[in-house]
């Protein structure tokens, strides 16, 4: 080894964001997922001009409350979702920035600090404009467009800081507009008769949950002043129902190997399904996404080329990085081909949807969100997915900001070694800031889990 | 200052500080010497109360000072210090004494750590009754009564026993009666009659979390009488030139005391707080003429009046305001906001409280605390710089040609 400093090549030291990876791009992600970016785009496009078309806006966080939302005719901002879009096109900073200079640690959940910035430069932008100032927040700042709301929504499942977090939007804004907040219990799981949609908990939950979805549209027809339209909310639940069906199908085709389709296409689903406008468009959509799978199923079309291994990803997305973590993981030759961020939410149990009484489908589906669990369900739900996609090891996304997502990981980690053999790593990165993603604790843990499953397979020849 | 070594009071204080400081230990003597129960429950809200009304012995079980070892591999290491601990104290076997969990709070960090001690413990009934967090709701209150039946029907069944109205509202006036005392130390306090250290305080009330509440009235009350024999008339202690401060924040655990020592040390004199291990533990008494099974439903609510906390929601209801009341009431120059690492709470409402104690002038510092400990002459540094800076504040000559010394009538 030379410690003639010298001789040495400088370092490549550019951010994951800024530079790409040098090896072969062996991932092969569906196209028909670019319509879904599409549809988002217009979908915020449209909102930046709410105020400007006079409609009501709420803003909420959490569950997908955006059916009623819609039936009630108002325009809905998804805290998270806006958070997370920010992320993916590398444009957080300014809202982060305004949300540390107001005074939130970086520690906090990324999420809702990014949001959190989002409300000061909004309400920033307010007071301007009442005292005459024209411009002092960048207008052209992506970060400061969302309308102001008129009133917000809080439904948050499984996490408290998703309750919180609203509740401090609520005070950024001078608690000057109204907020109604639906509370939804965990599923903990502990009685005897406890399980994944079973069990006496599980019976009864739920019919508190509607009935506090029946005082939302209560206030919500105080605030628009208008009666609700209970057709629209049946007719909204009609199609969210049938693209639950299609993207449930379409994910079950990839229960082949190689598989024609992976976690990757279905984060980038998530939009979609989770608060995209109930309509034909969102079935067409889900039926483009299961079309092609089934194409390259009938055409022996994969989804990583020479897919060797088969993953879970278990954790949020880590919505910085979606582009990189596709390649890097297809580089080893690995095929991401479910997770629980993406299997285990966003209306996965359409079967629960009634549509002469949706309240109670859209209780159920609150409550079944992957973080609103307890240990015991969560176990279940993972060697379910783990057996339906034959999967040979697990990526656990220690995201840095996200306690709820993070809770149970060790303990499954060690769940599906011990019930399934199931190898596992962990690597480090966080939900909307790119600070806390570590790459080379990424690759170190692949390429040593990767090992790890070699050596199974080879004890498992002799 | 509360004299440790005062004839009267020597026993009656170190019993409790071992207490507080031992909580498994005093736990493990008093079922070995009673042979019943011990019920372990988790921080802010579970009512002592109905565990009392058992006859099992109710503890708030509190953050291990023991370093964390196999809890690292259960939870990660950007989880607040008292869930660590909590993992680790159930996979190195600290939780053991107990023969049950208990908890009504819904903080996802606490959560996981609770759903780590289920799993390594899965010989201990672990029992969950979410109090709703939305506290000003037309539900609220009777869902927080739903959950209360429900918890009611698992102690019973851990214990084998009935609880029965007349028992419950015993428990209930014992716990007042204590909580009643404890706040007699904080006027005495306040009042400036005596000198009790914010680590002194820590012992008295963390104690009550976790001792027979009868045998800790029995020796709060001697510590009590001792002190009002010898405390000096309103503000007459021997402390003016120190600068007062209130303590704020830090949820679940309580801070070391030896942080709390060193912030008195650099010429801090604390005679407020609103810690969960201090005011915010005590403040609320369980209303006593009303059906003692709803009346823990109205004490939950109430509470949140009485010491207004980050951890739930209320439109009506604000920490800041209440927090400034406090100060306007105590008379206190600054304010030290302790907030343990990672606390999700405390990070998303420190920004207002911030707003509102720099919209009226008052000085604060934040310091965040780890269960490792913190860098005590960095803490002292700060502190010392704070505390400086607000004498020099109290002392600033006034600017001259202010309009009323130049106005004339």
């Amino acid at each position: 080894m030379s410690l003639d400093v010298s001789s040495r090549e400088p370092v490549e030291l550019l951010s994951t964001r800024d530079r790409t990876l040098d090896a072969v791009d062996k991932s092969n992600r569906l196209s028909s997922t670019k319509t879904g970016g599409k549809m988002v785009a217009e979908y915020w496009e449209n909102i930046f001009t709410a105020k400007e078309r006079g409609k009501h806006v709420v803003w909420y966080n959490g569950t997908a409350l955006n059916p009623i939302f819609q039936a009630a005719g108002l325009e809905w901002c998804h805290g998270e979702a806006f958070s997370a879009r920010l992320a993916a096109m590398h444009l957080e900073g300014p809202a982060q920035a305004a949300g540390e200079e107001y005074g939130y640690i970086g520690e906090l959940c990324s999420y809702a600090r990014t949001h959190l910035g989002c409300a000061v430069m909004t309400q920033k932008g307010i007071t301007e404009k009442q005292n005459g100032i024209v411009g002092m927040v960048d207008q052209e700042e992506l970060a400061s467009k969302l309308p102001s709301p008129d009133f917000f929504v809080n439904a948050y499942a499984g996490c408290s800081t998703g309750q919180q977090w609203d509740a401090m939007t609520y005070r950024v804004f001078g608690k000057e507009f109204p907020i109604f907040n639906v509370s939804l219990p965990m599923i903990w799981g502990n009685k005897k008769d406890a399980g994944y949609l079973r069990g006496s908990e599980w019976e009864k939950t739920p019919l508190y949950v509607e009935e506090q979805l029946k005082k939302l549209i209560e206030f919500i027809e105080y605030q628009t002043k208008r009666p609700f339209d209970w057709d629209a909310l049946s007719e909204n639940m009609f199609y969210i129902k049938r693209a639950s069906e299609l993207r449930l199908e379409a994910m079950a085709l990839c229960a082949a190997a190689p598989t024609p389709a992976t976690y990757w296409d279905w984060v980038a689903s998530i939009a979609p399904i989770n608060f995209m406008p109930a309509n034909q468009a969102l079935v067409d959509y889900f039926q483009g996404v299961k079309d092609e799978i089934q194409y390259r199923l009938d055409n022996t079309i994969s989804a990583v080329q020479n897919e060797k291994y088969r993953v879970y990803f278990d954790g949020i997305m880590n919505w910085n990085k979606l582009g990189w973590l596709t390649r890097k993981f297809a580089e080893y030759d690995v095929a991401v081909v479910a997770g629980r961020y993406t299997h285990d939410s966003f209306w996965q149990e359409p079967q629960l949807i009634d549509l002469d009484r949706p309240l109670l489908g859209m209780a159920q589906h609150y409550l079944i969100c992957p973080i609103n669990h307890g240990l015991k369900i969560m176990e279940e739900l993972l060697i379910k997915r783990c057996d339906e996609y034959g999967i040979d090891g697990i990526a656990f996304h220690s995201t840095r900001t996200c306690r709820a997502m993070t809770n149970p990981q060790h303990i499954l980690a060690r769940t599906a070694e011990t019930e399934r053999g199931i190898k596992s790593f962990f690597f480090e990165g966080d939900v909307a800031d790119a600070a806390f993603y570590k790459d080379e604790s990424l690759e170190s843990g692949l390429v040593a889990m990767l090992e790890s499953i070699d050596m199974q397979r080879s004890r498992a020849l002799v | 200052m509360l004299d440790e070594n005062a004839f009267a009071t020597q026993d009656a204080f170190a019993t409790l500080a071992v207490a507080a400081t031992d909580p498994v230990g005093y736990a493990q003597s008093w079922k070995a010497r009673t042979g019943r129960l011990v019920i372990g429950s988790f921080p802010m809200n579970f009512p002592s109360e109905l565990t009392h009304a058992t006859g099992a012995l109710p503890v708030i079980i509190q953050e291990s000072r023991t370093t964390i070892t196999e809890g690292r591999s259960l939870l990660p290491e950007f989880y607040c210090s008292y869930t660590r601990s909590l993992a680790d104290q159930a996979a190195v076997g600290e939780l053991d004494v107990f023969d049950a969990f208990v908890l009504a709070d819904h903080c996802v960090q606490l959560l996981g750590a609770v759903d780590v001690i289920r799993w390594a413990k899965p010989q201990i009934p672990t029992h969950f009754a979410q109090f709703i967090s939305s506290m000003d709701d037309p539900w609220s209150q009777g869902q927080v009564i739903d959950k209360i039946a429900s918890l009611r029907v698992e102690v019973e069944e851990i214990v084998g026993t009935t609880i029965t109205p007349e028992a419950l509202a015993h428990s209930i006036r014992l716990y007042n009666e204590n909580r009643r005392l404890l706040r007699e130390f904080y006027d005495l306090r306040k009042a400036g009659r005596v000198r009790i250290t914010a680590s002194q305080m820590q012992t008295l009330v963390k104690s009550s979390m976790v001792m027979d509440i009868e045998e800790h009235t029995a020796l709060l009350r001697d510590i009590l009488a001792d002190l009002e024999s010898r405390a000096g008339e309103p503000g007459q202690d021997a402390t003016g030139s120190l600068v007062r401060i209130h303590l704020s924040g830090h949820f679940c655990a309580p801070p070391r005391p030896e942080l709390l020592d060193v912030i008195e040390e650099c010429g801090a004199l604390v005679i407020n707080d609103d810690l969960y291990h201090g005011f915010r533990y005590i403040s609320t008494d369980v209303p006593e003429d009303v059906d003692p099974f709803d009346a823990l439903a109205l004490w939950y609510l109430d509470r949140n009046i009485s010491a207004p906390c980050g951890t739930r929601v209320q439109r009506n209801v604000d920490w800041d305001s209440y927090l400034i009341g406090s100060l306007d009431e105590s008379g206190a120059d600054g304010v030290i906001t302790l907030m343990a690492k990672f606390c999700e709470p405390l990070m998303l409402y420190y920004p207002e409280l911030k707003k509102a104690l720099d919209g009226h002038d008052i000085p604060v510092l934040l310091i965040e605390t780890e269960h490792e400990g913190v860098a005590v002459e960095s803490v002292r540094t700060r502190v010392e710089t704070f505390v400086e800076r607000i004498r020099r504040n109290k002392t600033a000559v006034p600017a001259v040609a202010s309009g009323p010394i130049l106005a004339t009538n």
